[in-house]
């Protein structure tokens, strides 16, 4: 049956007519090309490369870019309702564009050199390159900034050392965004798959984005031209400027899963006979549905919102904190409640529901977990940080 | 290559739901509007051409944005003849109005769907055709086209014909294989910049007459009977009994 998005408040209508545009461009090729073939890339754990090109061709990858760079120019906002369209198919689907335009495009655009910008972006505005954006390791996630990989510089060339782990398309890459300390200092360097030294294996196993490919970086002795230094960025404001705007595609995308997991559950209920009479006449079952439209609501307000405002450019990094947590914590919450109102069926690939439930798992811890985006709004309110015990 | 006057209507989309009240269809029920799908094969064909192509609607305001749609895949010229309620003009109406609106733009080949998906009638094609006084190939499925003309594959009384055909003609187009062009955002973003050069009826100085046709009522197609099930080998006799007897099929 026909996705019709829940859209309470008419919140789409406040967009400009060329965002609908690129909503309905969106929607229809996520009908045509993802729904009928999402689950069984789920179950075998792929990502077809066929959809990297139709991005490409869509001109969604890094879209915010300006056109001199082979990109889009477009406002925050479209590139919003983009994340949520490609939500609404699969969080795995959206993880592919949020890394490529704001974790590694974003940084290359801001950070690099006119001659970076040049080589690169307008090959990854269209798909042909693929991007990778290598910030996490093994021992320190929600602390980047301990890091322990790290460049040297050589004269002729940096030399970096160190491993990543969790990384969006990093096999699949063919350039990766690497945050290394030099002399102390966080730098970001441009490693194209092929530099010695330089390799990805996939991290396989996931119960969760399981069509998105997750990779280790490995740098050992990895000589890299000197060149491939982003000059601009220096320190975790680098890293932290792509987060946020990833972060960002995020609130929008995870109301996507939410509308997904509403529409399949609306549609079930209705359907489902138990006792008679079907599920969705029953007032526990009708809570449910009410609950989870006022807090789609809420989380389209939100949203849009930020997206006025960022695009304003009238923004702080605890906006995006504040809509990241609160929608994907809320789509989490709604994609458990619909698993509940499918029963049995619920746990199958018959239904959107599960893949949607498991990925906003994901969701929830990358890019930031929960925990460390209250912190950051403390940090706000009270003037104090606590992510570490030494209050300074 | 010729210019190619594009004829495109907009319909409630394929998957929006239809509401008929007091005998008439509820437009307002109509949640999305697209443009008609055999149109969009029309469309396609056009675009696959090149050259220059005007797009030409008939219809209310919410028409403009198929024709924005239209520019957002390529076309380069967008006319709007400007019509509140196409329901009160009969088929020969609109047809001469679409006419009028051809020879405004000089084009001697017109492209169109072979029908409607929303009347289902199937009548502008052959009637564009006629008032032009132009060669006219319905239900096209295939075509391939320079400067001295066209190559155009349609059903015939026993299989597919090819049939040549040059300007003046009208080509009504059926689905094709050839998939449709998406829009992409360069394309999105240009054609907010284009232009609609938007006309009553009277600016194209056509007289079209009165409707010779009432419509009397509107209804939803009858619901489906619910579905049967057999099982086993002892029900072979009665489930071809009833292919044969009831659904007429065998
Ligand atoms: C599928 C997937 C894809 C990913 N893609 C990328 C990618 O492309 N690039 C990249 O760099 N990273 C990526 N990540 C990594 C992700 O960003 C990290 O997993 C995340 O930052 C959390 O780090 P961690 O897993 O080490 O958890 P930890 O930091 O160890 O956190 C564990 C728990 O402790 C809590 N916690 C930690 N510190 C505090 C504190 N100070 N106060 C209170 N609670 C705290 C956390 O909230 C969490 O609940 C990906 C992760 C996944 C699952």
């Amino acid at each position: 049956m026909a996705y019709e998005a829940l859209d309470f408040f008419d919140v789409d209508a406040l967009l400009s007519e060329e965002e609908l545009m690129v909503r309905d461009m969106v929607r229809d090729w996520v009908d045509e090309k993802v729904i009928p073939n999402i689950e069984q890339h789920y179950l075998d754990g792929t990502f077809p490369r066929e959809w990297i090109q139709d991005l490409g061709e869509m001109g969604i990858l890094g879209m915010v870019i300006p056109e001199e760079y082979g990109c889009a120019g477009m406002s925050y906002t479209a590139y919003g309702v983009v994340c949520r369209e490609l939500e609404r198919g699969d969080s795995g689907l959206r993880s592919f564009a949020s890394v490529q335009g704001s974790l590694s495009m974003h940084p290359i655009h801001k950070f690099g050199t006119e001659e970076q910008k040049q080589k690169y972006l307008p090959r990854m505005a269209t798909g042909e390159l693929i991007g990778c954006f290598g910030l996490t390791e093994p021992d320190y996630g929600s602390n980047p900034g301990g890091m322990i990989t790290k460049a040297e510089d050589k004269g002729e060339h940096y030399l970096l050392n160190g491993a990543k782990m969790w990384i969006t398309n990093g096999t699949i890459c063919d350039l990766a965004i690497v945050w290394a300390k030099l002399d102390g200092e966080i730098r970001g360097f441009i490693v194209e798959m092929g530099d010695e030294g330089f390799t990805a294996p996939e991290q396989k196993g996931k119960h969760s984005l399981r069509a998105s490919v997750t990779s280790e970086l490995v740098f050992q002795d990895c000589k890299i031209p000197k060149d491939r230094l982003l000059p601009e960025a220096k320190g975790l404001s680098g890293p932290f400027s792509c987060l946020n705007r990833a972060r960002f595609g995020i609130a929008w995308g995870s109301i996507g899963s939410a509308q997904a997991c509403f529409d399949a559950a609306k549609k079930y209920s209705l359907e489902r006979i138990q006792f008679n009479r079907p599920i969705a006449a029953f007032q526990l079952i009708q809570m449910k549905l009410a609950t989870m439209l006022r807090e789609i609501t809420k989380g389209q307000l939100l949203a849009y919102h930020l997206g006025l405002k960022v695009d304003q450019d009238d923004w702080i990094p605890e906006f995006v904190s504040l809509a990241k947590m609160n929608n994907v914590d809320i789509a989490l919450d709604i994609a458990r409640v619909a698993r509940d109102i499918h029963g049995a069926n619920g746990v199958t690939s018959e239904y959107p529901i599960m893949r949607h439930m498991n990925n906003l798992e994901s969701v929830k811890t990358y890019e930031g977990t929960h925990d460390i985006h209250n912190l950051i709004l403390a940090r706000h309110i009270t003037g104090i940080q606590s992510f570490t015990r030494n209050l300074k | 290559m010729a210019d190619i006057a594009v004829l495109l209507k907009q319909v409630p989309d394929s998957n929006a739901k239809i509401v008929v009240s007091g005998g008439r269809l509820d437009e307002g029920s109509v949640n999305k509007w697209s443009m008609s799908p055999y149109d969009e094969y029309a469309l396609e064909a056009a675009l696959a051409l090149g050259g220059s192509i005007t797009a030409i609607t008939c219809g209310p305001e919410r028409a403009k944005k198929m024709l924005t749609d239209a520019a957002a895949v390529g076309v380069t010229e967008l006319m709007h003849i400007v019509v509140d309620d196409l329901t009160t003009l009969d088929s020969n109406q609109v047809s001469s109005i679409l006419t009028a609106a051809v020879q405004k733009t000089g084009a001697t080949v017109v492209f169109c769907g072979k029908q409607a998906a929303d009347t289902n009638a199937g009548s502008i094609g052959p009637s564009v055709a006629e008032k032009l006084g132009a060669a006219c190939v319905t239900m096209v499925s295939e075509l391939s086209g320079d400067s001295s003309g066209f190559l155009a594959l349609r059903p015939s009384a026993n299989g597919m014909e090819r049939v040549a055909v040059s300007a003046p003609c009208v080509l009504a187009f059926d689905k094709m294989s050839t998939e449709l062009r998406r829009p992409n955002v360069k394309g999105i973003m240009m054609a907010k910049k284009k232009t609609i050069e938007a006309m009553s009826v009277s600016d194209l100085g056509v007289d079209i007459g009165s409707s010779s046709v009432t419509l009397d009522n509107q209804s939803p197609p009858a619901e489906k009977p619910a579905g049967q099930k057999f099982e086993g080998a002892e029900s072979v006799a009665s489930v071809v009994s009833k292919l044969r007897d009831e659904a007429k099929v065998i």
